[in-house]
This record gives structure tokens, C-alpha cells and sequence, in this order.
């Protein structure tokens, strides 16, 4: 295996690291635009150029593979006036409108600007190649051609990761720009993944424009709850406000973020969001809410089904086990299988759903009835009403149709609460509110509040608590662990 | 009216691709032939050819305008190529240009309204000895001056001198 020097400090590397994997390794940063860990190679930007001994010319560190006995230098002088250089090159033909660019912040132009350069420079602003600005290419991102650099980041990632090949980089020399068919968009849902590994404005979403400066985001660790991939991402936020889901990039689940589950976090802020209670389809307050559902509860007696739900945590199915339990009703059903397995070769998960593999938990220890049954029992009349999260409730409505049994629901928005639905009660949604989940490999999500819930807005276990305490069965849950004693053996 | 590459066209194109050890490599050879077919590259020509060699079509319109030799709208009759490189300039090439500007009123990249003549300004034609030089489609023209660009525009107006495309 090569041994490698780099700035006096040596390292045994794999044979094909590259200069720049090594000098990562031993935690010497080597400034860079064009590569990327994930994607080839390319060897474009010069940004990495570093001073090997007994090389006539600085190399590029990104595309030179460490051989035994290299000595390596990033700090020489040599080194640093190439870097100025590259990057008096690169801010050439550059706008400079950072106060209105929403890079700015995490911008590589402005950060190694900062770091390698600070010279003034020598071309002048007026002569500067015009180039059209904010195209809007596709759902999720419009293009500067102006504030590119061509580090073909994009292009490599279209052609790599998604297999689509929408861009290229068109014409030659100081008349290139990225562009794509004309007429076509740019929509393979993995766009938003462009604009992260942009190292400059030049491909923003469309989404987060204009929405926030991005030193003043606060980040918090999150699951993506879009499928049963479970994929590890970041909230960031602000006053209690979300602004974006980027991802977390892991070596189990995920580098990328789909751009719909990127888009996960609208509801949450979304103007149907609901604060109160629905009867039929009239809002009313919690509490009158929660005692007419008790109501139905209690006339229903035995022929009460409750439904848990893949799309609830760990902890909020296990309070729904407790209920059903207290009602002593032998109708409940927390088995959902799902087909799982990667759909679109990259993250989207066959199962729609984030925690089919949490409730599992709950029927390994509680047991219960099969879906098919349970749709089957609702169907045949001798389930009167069944309580359901509103969109485990979409997976058994042609039953909930066919018998018109009253349905109780849980929902966060109201676009979620299935037609028919006779009342409808709020919760929090899981940016809000602690709680468990599981991914299709197993892999266990522990998700921690981001952003308070609207006001009068409780966790899912609370609000199940507090109806089980209308229809006269006490669960005494104060907290989501509380509701865990649902796991435990009847 | 939808292009289409014809079967024969695709026949020769195979006898192409079979040189190369990857298919994809042909794309130059094969957009030369469809140059040579129309005088240009029809945006059609590239979704076609993109699907015929398994290429995405934004790979072939990068080559496409990547090279200057490709062109992208038809040209006219005849392609008048002044050569702007050093030689040719130091003896000329830019009193040639602007006579030619004036004579067909157009700028260069551009083409008559009757259809006879574009415009270019070209790189180096290798003609370096026989200074200014201009190539009209196939065939260089020499040692010009005004009174023989002068002359040929008009024998190229009555069709004589070169075959127009």
C-alpha cells in the first residue's frame, strides 16, 4: 500500500486513493469545486492543484492517484499563488451579486475567496460575458448561467446518479454554459439535490428563493417520513419556522434527498393545517371535538376497530394499543405489509409509508388482526367505528365505503382527512413532536421536535390519552415513553 | 414535417459505427455525414442520431456546438469562408471581410436573403503561402484582392467557378 507525505505528516494509504482522499484522511482540506465524493472524477476547476516533489508542474489532487513515496505540499507558496490565481480566473466573468444570491453564505466562490485569495482583480467589471439569468428549468430550480463556474457537478450528477443526462455543457470556451433541450424541464425528482452540490448560485431551488439568508438557519437532525427508505436528513430552521430538508448523507441509507421528500416539510406550515377538531366538516374546538368522538365511541361499545398506523411512531401506535386494549375490544390491527425495496434504483422506497416495520413492533407483542381481516370485519358490519389515522384509514376505504361505518380520524391536514370521515381530530406532526421509526432495513429513527406546534396542538399519544379519559378508559400517558408500556405483553 | 434518418442512411452509419470499438464514438464521423447530406445539423438530426447510437441528446448537441465546423441552420448557396488568422490578416483578410460586408449586406454568420451566400470568418485554412485566402464550399481561392473577390462574386452569381450545394 503507497505511503504518502503530505505536509510532513505520512499516511499509509488503499492503492487508487486519490491526493485529495489522502490529505483528508489526515485532515489537510484541499479547496475544491468540481469534485464531489460521489460522483466521477472530472479535474476541471484547478481549485485543488497542489506542489508534488519531482513533479515539473503543480498536479491536481483530485485526479492524481498517491503513489508510494510522494511528497506532497498544499501550504507552499507555490501552491498558494495558484489558488489565487484560479480563482482570479473563476470570478472572471462572475455577476458579484451575492446580496441578492441565495448562495451566499455557503458559497464556494465567497468562502475561498475569503480563505485563498483576497486579491483585488486585475479585469475589468465592465467586460464582464453577459449570460441569461434565472431560467426556471424544471419544478424545483431555476439557473443563473451567469454565476456558473462549469464545474459540470450538474452534469456528472445526471448522467451518474439519476441516468437521465438532461445536461451538458453547450458551446466552447468563454461562450459555455449548462443548458438543456430546449423545452424540455429538468424533473427526475432528485433535482434539489442539484442545487446542493452547486458550489455556487448558479443552480438555486425555487422553493427556498428569496426565503431566508442562510446564516440565520438553525439545523436539526431529522428522518425524511416521505417513504419506508427512512432517509436521514436535516431540518433547517428559524423562528420556529422551517425552511429546507437537505440531506444527511450516510453510508447505510442515504447520500441524496428526493425532491419529494424535500417537499415533506410544506405540510407542516401549509395553510390546511389543522388546529381544531372536524365534525363532519365543520371545525369546532378540541374539546367539544374529543367528547362527541367519545360519544360514538362508547354507543359503539365491543364493535369499536381500532386501526394503528404505519405513518405514526413507535410510541403513538403503542398508544393506540393501550386504548384498544382499555376498551377491551379485540378489534385492532397493526399489521401492514408492505412490499419494501428500493423502486427507482436510487431512494424511493416501494412502501409508501415510514414505519410499517414500527408497528410490527406493536403487533409482535399485542398481536391483533391482519389488515385483510380487519377491511374485512369493517366490511361485514361487525366493526361499527373504527378510529384510524387519516391515511392508514386510506388503506381500508373501499371497506369503510362499502359498510359506512363511522370513522374517527387523527389527521394533521385537513387535505389528509378521507372523505366521509365522521369527526376529526388534530396532531402533531413528527417536526413537532418526539418520536420512533423505523426504516425498511431496521434501522431505528429517533426524531426529536424541530419546531413547536401550533397552539392547542397535541402529540398523537396526548390527544389519545385524553379520549381515552372521555370514554372512561384511563391510559395515564404524560409523556411519548409513557405510551411504550403499550409494547409491553397484555 | 417529423426528420427521419433514412434506412440507408442508417445502413452506412452501422458500416461506421463497426470501426470504432464503442459505438458512441462514431457521433463525429456520423453528424459529418449529415452535414454532408443537408449543409447542416437539423436540431431533429440530433434527436435522431442521439437515438441511434444510445447517446443522451444534450451529449450530441454539446458536440454539436462545440465545434464551429458544425452548422446549425442551413447555409446558402455558397459559403463564403474568409481565413482571419495572422498571415491572412497582415495581407488583407480584414478589407476582404468588410468588402464582402458591404457587397451582400450582411454580417458574418449570416446569409442572403436570396439564399446565395454566408458569411463566415474562419480559423486558419492552412493556405498560409498564398495569402488572403477564402474558401467558397470546397475550393480555396488565393491571393485575392478586391478586383478578383470583385469577380468571382459575380461569376459565383451566374453559377460558374464552383458547384453551389
Amino acid at each position: 500500500m503507497p505511503k504518502i507525505t503530505i505536509d510532513g505528516k505520512t499516511l499509509e494509504v488503499a492503492k487508487g486513493t486519490s491526493v485529495l482522499e489522502a490529505a483528508q484522511l489526515l485532515g489537510v482540506y484541499i479547496p475544491r469545486y468540481c469534485y464531489h465524493p460521489k460522483l466521477s472524477v472530472s479535474g476541471n476547476c484547478r481549485m485543488c492543484l497542489v506542489e508534488v516533489e519531482k513533479a515539473p508542474k503543480l498536479l491536481t489532487a483530485c485526479s492524481t492517484e498517491a503513489a508510494d513515496g510522494m511528497v506532497v505540499r498544499t501550504d507552499s507558496d507555490k501552491v498558494k499563488t495558484a489558488r489565487r490565481d484560479v480563482l482570479e480566473f473563476l470570478l472572471i466573468n462572475h455577476p458579484l451579486d451575492c446580496p441578492i444570491c441565495d448562495q451566499a453564505g455557503e458559497c464556494g466562490l465567497q468562502d475561498y475567496y475569503m480563505d485563498y485569495s483576497r486579491a483585488k482583480s486585475r479585469f475589468a467589471a465592465e467586460d464582464k460575458v453577459r449570460r441569461q439569468k434565472r431560467r426556471v428549468l424544471g419544478p424545483h430550480l431555476v439557473l443563473d448561467n451567469e454565476r456558473c463556474i462549469l464545474c459540470t457537478r450538474c452534469v456528472r450528477f445526471c448522467s451518474e446518479v439519476t441516468k437521465t443526462s438532461e445536461l451538458d455543457v453547450m458551446e466552447r470556451a468563454d461562450h459555455s454554459y449548462i443548458d438543456l433541450k430546449e423545452g424540455r424541464s429538468l424533473d427526475n425528482n432528485y433535482t434539489l439535490n442539484i442545487a446542493d452540490i452547486c458550489p455556487v448560485g448558479a443552480w438555486t431551488s425555487r422553493d427556498f428563493r428569496f426565503k431566508s439568508r442562510v446564516w440565520f438557519l438553525k439545523k436539526a437532525p431529522v428522518a425524511c417520513l416521505g417513504c419506508a427508505t427512512g432517509c436521514l436528513a436535516e431540518a433547517h430552521h428559524n423562528e420556529n419556522v422551517i425552511y429546507r430538508l437537505l440531506p444527511r448523507p450516510n453510508a447505510e441509507t442515504n447520500t441524496w434527498l428526493c425532491d419529494r421528500g424535500r417537499m415533506t416539510y410544506k405540510a407542516v406550515q401549509a395553510g390546511d393545517r389543522l388546529a381544531k377538531g372536524v365534525i363532519k366538516n365543520g371545525l369546532i374546538d378540541l374539546e367539544p371535538a374529543l367528547r362527541e368522538a367519545a360519544t360514538r365511541i362508547d354507543e359503539a361499545k365491543a364493535a369499536v376497530g381500532v386501526l394503528g398506523s404505519p405513518w405514526l411512531s413507535v410510541e403513538d401506535n403503542a398508544a393506540l394499543a393501550l386504548l384498544a386494549a382499555g376498551m377491551k375490544t379485540a378489534n385492532f390491527c397493526f399489521d401492514f405489509k408492505f412490499e419494501t425495496g428500493i423502486a427507482d434504483g436510487i431512494l424511493v422506497n416501494k412502501d409508501p409509508s415510514p414505519n410499517a416495520a414500527g408497528a410490527a413492533r406493536v403487533k409482535a407483542v399485542r398481536g391483533g388482526l391482519e389488515l385483510q381481516a380487519f377491511a374485512a370485519k369493517v366490511a361485514s358490519g361487525e366493526i361499527k367505528t373504527v378510529l384510524a389515522e387519516a391515511r392508514a384509514a386510506g388503506l381500508i376505504k373501499d371497506a369503510l365505503k362499502t359498510s359506512g361505518a363511522r370513522l374517527i380520524t387523527f389527521a394533521t391536514n385537513k387535505g389528509d382527512i378521507p372523505a366521509g370521515a365522521y369527526a376529526t381530530l388534530p396532531y402533531a406532526s413528527y417536526f413537532e413532536t418526539a418520536g420512533t421509526f423505523v426504516n425498511y432495513q431496521g434501522f431505528e429513527r429517533r426524531l426529536e421536535p424541530v419546531v413547536a406546534a401550533p397552539e392547542g396542538v397535541k402529540p398523537f399519544w396526548a390527544v389519545v390519552n385524553k379520549l381515552g379519559a372521555y370514554s372512561g378508559v384511563l391510559l395515564r400517558l404524560d409523556s411519548a415513553d409513557d405510551a411504550m408500556r403499550g409494547l409491553e405483553k397484555k | 414535417m417529423a426528420f427521419k434518418l433514412t434506412e440507408e442512411f442508417k445502413a452506412r452509419a452501422e458500416k461506421v459505427c463497426a470501426k470504432y470499438p464503442r459505438r458512441d464514438a462514431a457521433l463525429i464521423p456520423l453528424l459529418q455525414e449529415l452535414q454532408a447530406e443537408a449543409g447542416y445539423v437539423a436540431e431533429e438530426g440530433m434527436d435522431e442520431l442521439a437515438a441511434f447510437l444510445g447517446l443522451p441528446y444534450a451529449r450530441v448537441k454539446a458536440v454539436v456546438t462545440f465545434y464551429t465546423m458544425f452548422n446549425r441552420e442551413p447555409l446558402g448557396k455558397y459559403h463564403l469562408q474568409v481565413c482571419r488568422n495572422i498571415s491572412c490578416h497582415m495581407a488583407g483578410a480584414p478589407g476582404l471581410l468588410n468588402r464582402l460586408r458591404e457587397k451582400l449586406g450582411i454580417e458574418e454568420g449570416e446569409t442572403t436573403r436570396d439564399g446565395m451566400f454566408t458569411l463566415s470568418a474562419v480559423e486558419c485554412l492552412g493556405a498560409c503561402g498564398a495569402a488572403p485566402v477564402m474558401q467558397v464550399n470546397e475550393e480555396y481561392f488565393e491571393k485575392l484582392d478586391e478586383a478578383k473577390l470583385d469577380a468571382l462574386l459575380e461569376d459565383l452569381r451566374h453559377g460558374r467557378r464552383v458547384a453551389g450545394r
